[in-house]
């Protein structure tokens, strides 16, 4: 099997100078579980497993922090607008229920 | 008449019969609850501390009038904001009316935004109002809504 991705951090546009404001969006790969639902084969309530928190890291700085609640769909994406302000690295983290974390980073090369 | 007496009485109870069954069935089950149930109003407490917040029209809430699939509904919040030291946008706060646990998502942004924009998809559990509730950096709640309909429920 391929393996598949798990998260995805994109940027628009993709070419932005210093100074310009971006549109960050995170997308993850997540079954969000609200612990309601029932498997349709072996009727078991399906445990719930969902997103508690992101946090968005820019040069060590923190840009936004979220609660997320079970609401959310299944596989989330979160958009939001970010200033460039330099070179650096942005690091999305996110902390599940059951106490798994994620991390993805992505290099800012401002051009021009 | 006595004929139609008879068949009156035949209807009632055909209908209480009908009626009673299902009746029964959903009070002896109840629907399992999620772990952090919270109804619509005491979310709203929980998130501005008492205040009630204010409708304004420097939020805009755009949201799907009608919603094929409940599971993946977008939502994007926008507020009208500088996002400037002084005033920006503290938090937007985006809640459903019906779902068992009415808090979908707390954003907590900074200046470093630069825009004050959120967007997302939720679950929708069947046709209801999706609110965003926006905190300013004065501590002023603003708030706006929109009733979203749902074909397919996306909760469970």
């Amino acid at each position: 099997m391929a393996q598949t991705r798990k998260s995805l951090i994109k940027i628009k546009p993709k070419r932005y100078k210093d100074g310009e404001i971006v549109k960050v969006s995170f997308m993850v790969m997540h079954p969000m579980a609200t612990g309601m639902g029932k498997d349709k084969k072996t009727k078991k309530i399906i445990p719930a497993k969902y997103i508690n928190s992101v946090k968005f890291v820019y040069n060590g700085k923190e840009i936004t922090h979220m609660t997320v609640w079970e609401s959310l769909s299944v596989n989330p994406v979160f958009t939001m607008y970010m200033k460039i302000t330099g070179k650096g690295k942005l690091v999305v983290t996110y902390t599940d229920n059951t106490g798994e974390v994620h991390e993805k980073s992505k290099k800012i090369k401002p051009r021009g | 008449m006595q004929r139609r007496d008879f068949f009156k009485k035949l209807g009632t109870a055909a209908a209480v019969a009908a009626v009673v069954p299902t009746m029964s069935f959903a009070a002896s089950a109840p629907k399992p609850t999620g772990p952090n149930k919270m109804d619509f109003k005491t979310a709203v407490d929980v998130i501005t501390g008492g205040k009630t917040p204010k409708k304004s029209s420097k939020v805009k809430l755009k949201a799907p009038e009608i919603a094929e699939n409940g599971a993946v509904v977008p939502v994007t919040v926008t507020v009208d904001s500088p996002m400037t030291a002084s005033n920006y946008v503290k938090a937007i706060h985006i809640l459903n009316g019906k779902n068992s646990n009415a808090r979908c998502i707390d954003v907590f942004l900074t200046p470093a935004n630069g825009k004050a924009m959120f967007s997302t998809r939720i679950k929708l559990g069947g046709t209801q109002d999706v609110t965003a509730i926006v905190e300013l950096s004065d501590g002023t709640f603003l708030m706006a809504s929109q009733s979203v309909k749902v074909t397919i429920g996306g909760c469970g």
